[in-house]
């Protein structure tokens, strides 16, 4: 700068310009060259769009329910009726040390009761989520995986997520298990 | 005209905002305090009605605030997305309504801040940038001085609170030993005559004991003492057994709280002996009891205290004790228990079956006949008392025989049964879950049964259970599997070391002295492993035990194997020193107790050798009555379980 | 909002989740069958394709704009605020972009959405080419400050230039910060997020609304004193292909633009009269050029000393900390949550180490280059300072100017022209 402008000293306006336009050759030749180079990172098929939760790694911590920009977190607790027992004395459905499986607050143990259960034959009972009134706590999912067959899981659903560059969860979340997946695997699902 | 317009709808909706803003963050604010669905009180009283059962009012009572909780959380998230957008329509209509306001006066020239004098700005921004430039250093400076500051700090300080720590654990264990044992003499334990309750405790042990008179106050106490206990068993903060003496000298301290116990109170070591676990203290077959009986004589009742018939559900634990009660664990396919008897009368106090455990097979699995569902023996901290069964439900339940937890560590595939005894360290119980579709080692808080740490185990069922061994002055968990011999962190998990050599059906349990891990199996070998780093110091294979599990005392190792053999090894170097033909079958535990050996056959025979080199045999008499379990031993007495009757041995 | 257009992609990949299978899978004797679950998933594809159509089109008519319309800038504001804010919530974000991209520099693994990129890449090449006409409205936070602004009440001017430093600054901290895989702060720190997604954190909130309140009274304090994007942006439009000018017309120095402009970038005429001998000019310069390099390496020592505090805004470094005093407890009483977990995922003490130490390594690495290049931004900055330049005319700051227009419409030159319309 000091050279240049010693040199130019005499005609002002030739230097701005001149500046000018060393300024413009060097900027266009960052951006192609950026351009070019980050090109290259991106492959369409595999880049990590959204974020998910690998429910072998959750250890139901229940920072999904507050830590979630969104004022009622985008993960809810899912239900695989194919891995599922379908007890009458369910771990997810009833608080540990219930004395009778009935469906009074004491015994439950979603806090805003938002699983429900039909009876499909002796002694057999469907689970569902109703998915407005989840928060995504855990509290079900804990205990279905320490005493059944961890048919409740949580997940991210896609369709409430607002897909933050940084899941404020993943920030927080103690086993690490909430990571980028790309467009084919937006669900880890169990089967 | 029109600008009057806009500018009264623009001072309507700007209080409107403001109404609507400051009412949205106070209900933000009031909900967030309260956080409706997790109250504290509704946990209390939650886990008040698991404790008290059947309540009504109680149950109505959550009822209706769990009615409010849910009306408060939906209502308020009702009103926050009410009033968010709202607030959105009302700003833009403000917006709107000011910007037509201020049209044409909007940019008009405001006056001149600065005499417009561009080497005065000039020379002011470089002022600015170079106080800038200051401060950033500054800051910079700062974070690192601080960061230096407390590294170097911490470590003094670190050194200073160590000790502070060390004095505060001695002054509380010595307080607690002063302080604890009125308490508890208040409910539950043996008040001798001379003592008074700031005397400290050291009288305790050499005085006799008067039954009459404890099971006279333990009737009448226990009843009402049921909330005050509960209270205190939470209250309490940790669960450590300071009350329970340092082991003699020869071994060394297991926790950081046994040693300032040694230290602090000399006098501790003459305190009432427990037997909290499968082979005493640390399941390591030692105990510091003292005055054992060396001969009694079941039939006529000689030395006998009292003997109670059982007629609870066969199990083939081992009981333990601590202060006044007696606990052990029966069941079948039906149901699994664990029953309470007194000490000073063996009459049964209570009973808590481990049932509605969630995840509890509706069906148990398959067991062994000469196995049953209750094999594993029970353990307690002093406070909580827990036991597991064939069918993984393990249960925490208080000295009182109120269930505090229960839950099932996943339902054992294992061809004779889940067997292995619980190990209790600190506030953890320690769980070895060794079967065919799983094996993992679990830490749970005995408080709360809350996983502490967990680990998946490589290798194959095993039917061992777990010790503490002390190396160095630090604990290790020591876990028998098949084929590995494994020591880990037992506040972590970590895994410290590990030693193949095991095979066969591996069954008993290692034993440990001087930093020293023995560990022994039928079909495989006897191996002394070094427990700072795993290495194997030597090995033998002429006797070996298939389900009795070695001790070692005096520098020697004594094992005994179910054919009849008493084999005894040097220490040291596992020389074979003596070998003693028994003929009989041995399948209960040796223990080592004021330097001698107690052993009983599974006929019922009971062999008590010496520890010194001789290895002789002090005294051999037969029960009459087939035992299994492994005897406690306490001060002055013995507590044994047969296959018909709990009896206590104590010289009269 | 993303429900309404969700498609129903039918999730088949199961993962191998081990599960518990405590019980048996049960006998329905009644004919019970499985119900079909699917989940829905957006279709990202298309919106994607959406956002960067919509960035291309905004951004052309933004630079066709600025050949001296006002009225059309309103309305490109008026979309962008309403898609990609209210509409998209505020996360296609080019400002965010920048983390994603040092990310992708950094972490071989990490693939690039080619969205990110394009919406990294757009409005730097039409910045380059006509100015920040991003700035101007089709960024959603720029927009939503225009459209509150009212009045443009003027900061001291040096108290401003130094305030543009800030963006420099942040622009450092948020590329270390990215670099070392720790967090993306312009993305958590962002003040209007909570405002287009109608909720979020309070404290932030708070932030986002007083930035509101502050720009009804002056231009656009967000974009002037903290967007990083802003600084990047800013290189390039100084040395624009096509500078944004007032109007083609001869000036006639009246003094309206320079009141108009939100954003203090117009500089009025300046006849450079010497105040002080020109030698005193020429050796303060040497001078600033001399403490350049020391700046340079003091804030990169400054930096690199201070990293190991920084550090622990890595999770690792943080839960490494966390185990170690958990650990260096006599009696724990209560286990964190962290730890417990760590614990439980059965990692290593060791493991957990060494990937805490090659965070620190990282942050060592990172910081230093950061410190150098916050003193070179420092130094840059008191040399800037140093330069007098005369003026004839009233003239954009090309840096500065975010293209907004307000000074087209204010200008008398233009209206000659105009009149008819």
């Amino acid at each position: 700068m000091e050279e240049k402008k010693n040199k130019n000293i005499n005609n002002p306006i030739r230097r701005k310009e001149f500046l000018q336009m060393c300024g413009s050759v060097i900027a266009g030749g960052t951006v192609l060259a950026a351009g070019a180079k980050l090109a290259t990172k991106t492959k369409v098929k595999e880049s990590d769009v959204f974020w998910q939760i690998d429910p072998a790694r959750c250890t139901q911590c229940g920072r999904c329910e507050t830590d979630c920009v969104l004022p009622v977190s985008a993960v809810k607790c899912i239900h695989a009726n194919r891995v599922c027992g379908y007890c009458d004395l369910c771990g997810g459905y009833y608080r540990s040390n219930v004395k009778e499986l009935n469906t009074a607050a004491e015994n439950m143990m979603c806090p805003t009761g938002a699983i429900e259960r039909k009876f499909i034959e002796d002694p057999y009972f469907e689970y569902t989520i109703n998915e407005d009134l989840c928060t995504g706590c855990g509290k079900c999912v804990k205990g279905c995986t320490s005493f059944g067959n961890g048919s409740l899981y949580l997940q991210i659903k896609q369709d409430i997520c607002v897909n933050c560059n940084e899941c404020q969860i993943a920030q927080v979340c103690v086993s690490d298990a909430i990571s980028r997946v790309d467009y084919a695997t937006a669900y880890k699902l169990k089967e | 005209m029109k600008k009057d317009i806009y500018r009264t709808i623009a001072i309507v909706t700007g209080i409107f905002m403001l109404t609507v803003t400051i009412m949205l963050t106070t209900n933000y604010f009031q909900v967030r305090n309260i956080s409706p669905l997790q109250t504290e009180v509704m946990e209390t009283l939650k886990s008040l009605n698991e404790t008290y059962g059947d309540n009504t009012t109680l149950q109505e009572q959550i009822r209706q605030l769990d009615l409010l909780a849910r009306k408060a959380y939906f209502v308020q998230e009702e009103h926050q997305k009410m009033g968010v957008y709202l607030l959105i329509a009302m700003s833009i209509v403000f917006i709107v309504c000011i910007r037509g306001y201020y049209a044409d006066v909007k940019h008009i020239a405001p006056k001149q801040i600065d005499v417009f004098d561009e080497w005065l700005i000039q020379s002011r921004s470089r002022k600015y940038i170079r106080i800038l430039t200051g401060a950033l250093a500054a800051i910079a400076l700062f974070i690192i001085i601080d960061a230096n500051r407390k590294d170097s700090g911490s470590t003094d300080a670190d050194a200073v609170a160590d000790e502070v720590a060390l004095a505060e654990q001695a002054e509380a264990t010595t307080s607690e030993v002063s302080s604890g044992q009125p308490s508890e003499s208040e409910t539950l334990t043996v008040v001798t005559p001379s003592e008074t309750p700031n005397e400290d405790t050291a009288s305790a042990t050499e005085t006799p004991i008067e039954p009459q008179k404890v099971v006279g106050q333990s009737e009448e106490t226990a009843p009402e003492s049921t909330t005050t206990s509960t209270e205190a068993t939470t209250n309490s903060a940790d669960n450590v057994p300071t009350t329970e003496p340092a082991k003699p000298a020869e071994a060394s301290p297991a926790t950081p709280n046994d040693a300032s116990a040694s230290a602090t109170a000399p006098s501790a070591t003459q305190q009432r002996v427990n037997h909290q676990m499968f082979r005493g203290r640390n399941s390591n077959g030692h105990s510091s009891a003292k005055s054992i009986p060396s001969k009694w004589d079941l039939a006529s009742g000689g030395s006998i205290k009292w003997k109670e018939a059982l007629s609870s559900k066969q199990g083939f634990s081992s009981p333990i004790v601590h202060n006044n009660r007696i606990f052990f664990t029966g069941g079948d396919a039906s149901s699994r228990e664990i029953y309470c008897h007194d000490l000073a009368s063996g009459k049964q106090l209570w009973s808590l079956k481990a049932d509605n455990i969630a995840g509890s097979p509706a069906t148990p699995p398959q067991v062994a006949g000469n196995t049953g569902y209750a094999s594993a023996t029970a353990a307690t901290d002093g406070k909580h008392v827990c036991a597991i069964f064939a069918t993984g439900d393990i249960i925490c339940s208080d000295f009182d025989g109120k269930r505090i937890w229960a839950k099932n560590l996943g339902v054992p595939e294992n061809q004779y049964g889940f067997v292995s005894s619980l190990v209790v360290w600190g506030s953890s119980v320690f769980v070895q879950f060794d079967n065919n579709n799983m094996r993992k080692v679990v830490a749970l808080d005995i408080a709360t049964g809350n996983v502490r740490w967990q680990k998946e185990r490589d290798g194959k069922v095993s039917w061992s259970s777990p010790i503490i061994a002390t190396v160095d002055g630090n604990a290790q968990l020591i876990l028998m599997g098949n084929p590995n011999v494994t020591a880990y962190n037992p506040s972590n998990g970590e895994v410290l070391w590990s030693v193949e050599g095991m095979a066969g059906e591996v069954c008993p349990s290692p034993c440990s002295a001087d930093g020293i891990i023995y560990a022994a199996n039928e079909y495989a070998k006897l191996m002394a492993i070094n427990g700072k780093d795993g290495s194997v110091v030597w090995e033998a294979a002429d006797y070996l035990p298939e389900v009795s599990s070695p001790v070692v005392a005096n520098g020697k190792i004594y094992i005994a194997t179910s054919y009849g053999v008493l084999a005894v090894y040097n220490a040291k170097t596992g020389e074979m020193i003596a070998e003693k033909e028994l003929n009989v079958e041995l399948y209960s535990s040796p223990m080592v107790v004021e330097g001698k050996i107690y052993l009983i056959s599974k006929d019922g025979q009971v062999f008590i050798f010496s520890t010194d080199d001789a290895v002789t045999q002090i005294n051999s008499f037969a029960t009459g009555e087939a035992t299994y379990a492994t005897p406690a031993f306490l001060d002055g007495m013995i507590v044994i379980r047969t296959e018909q009757s709990l009896y206590c041995v104590a010289d009269k | 909002m993303k429900r309404f257009f969700a498609t129903i992609l039918t999730a088949t990949a199961a993962i191998g989740a081990k599960a518990q299978n405590r019980f048996p899978k049960p006998d329905f004797e009644s004919g019970y069958e499985y119900p079909d679950l699917q989940y829905a998933v957006p279709n990202e594809l298309m919106w994607d394709v959406l956002d960067v159509v919509l960035l291309l089109a905004l951004l052309i008519s933004a630079a066709w704009a600025i050949t001296r319309r006002r009225k059309p800038m309103i309305w490109i504001s008026l979309i962008s605020v309403l898609y990609f804010g209210f509409f998209r919530e505020g996360c296609v974000c080019s400002v965010g972009s920048i983390q994603n991209i040092v990310l992708a520099m950094v972490d071989e693994t990490y693939h690039l959405p080619w969205v990110v990129l394009c919406f990294f890449l757009l409005p730097i090449i039409f910045a380059f080419l006509f100015g920040r006409v991003f700035c101007a409205g089709v960024c959603p936070m720029g927009a939503l400050q225009e459209l509150v602004n009212v009045k443009n009440g003027r900061i001291s001017k040096p108290i401003t230039m130094v305030l543009g430093l800030l963006p420099w600054l942040y622009l450092a901290l948020t590329i270390l910060y990215a670099a070392t895989r720790s967090r993306f702060i312009v993305c958590q720190f962002d003040p209007f997020i909570g405002i287009f997604r109608l909720g979020g954190d309070i404290e932030l909130l708070a932030f986002g609304i007083l930035l509101l309140i502050i720009s009804v009274f002056t231009g656009r304090p967000f974009c002037r004193f903290l967007c990083p994007y802003g600084a990047l942006l800013s290189l390039f439009s100084s040395v624009a292909v096509k500078r944004i000018k007032i109007t083609d017309k001869k000036c006639i120095n009246c003094d309206l633009c320079y009141s108009s402009c939100p954003v203090d970038a117009i500089q009025p005429p300046y006849a450079n009269t010497p105040q002080e001998e020109r030698k005193e000019g020429v050796k303060r310069i040497l001078g600033y050029a001399l403490l350049m390099p020391l700046l340079i390496v003091a804030g990169a020592m400054l930096m690199r000393m201070s990293s190991d505090v920084m550090s622990r805004a890595h999770k690792e470094v943080r839960l490494y900390d966390l185990v170690t005093a958990y650990e260096a407890e006599e009696n724990p009483e209560i286990i964190p949550l962290e730890v417990e977990a760590f614990y439980m995922r059965g990692r290593t003490m060791e493991e957990l180490q060494a990937s805490a130490e090659k965070a620190q390594a990282d942050y060592r690495l990172y910081s230093t280059w950061i410190g150098a290049m916050m003193g070179l931004v420092l130094a840059i900055a008191l040399i800037r300072f140093s330069v007098k330049r005369r003026r004839e005319t009233y003239e954009i700051d090309q840096a500065a100017c975010v293209a907004c227009g307000q000074c087209f419409s204010y200008c008398p030159q233009n209206k000659v022209g105009d009149s008819k319309n």
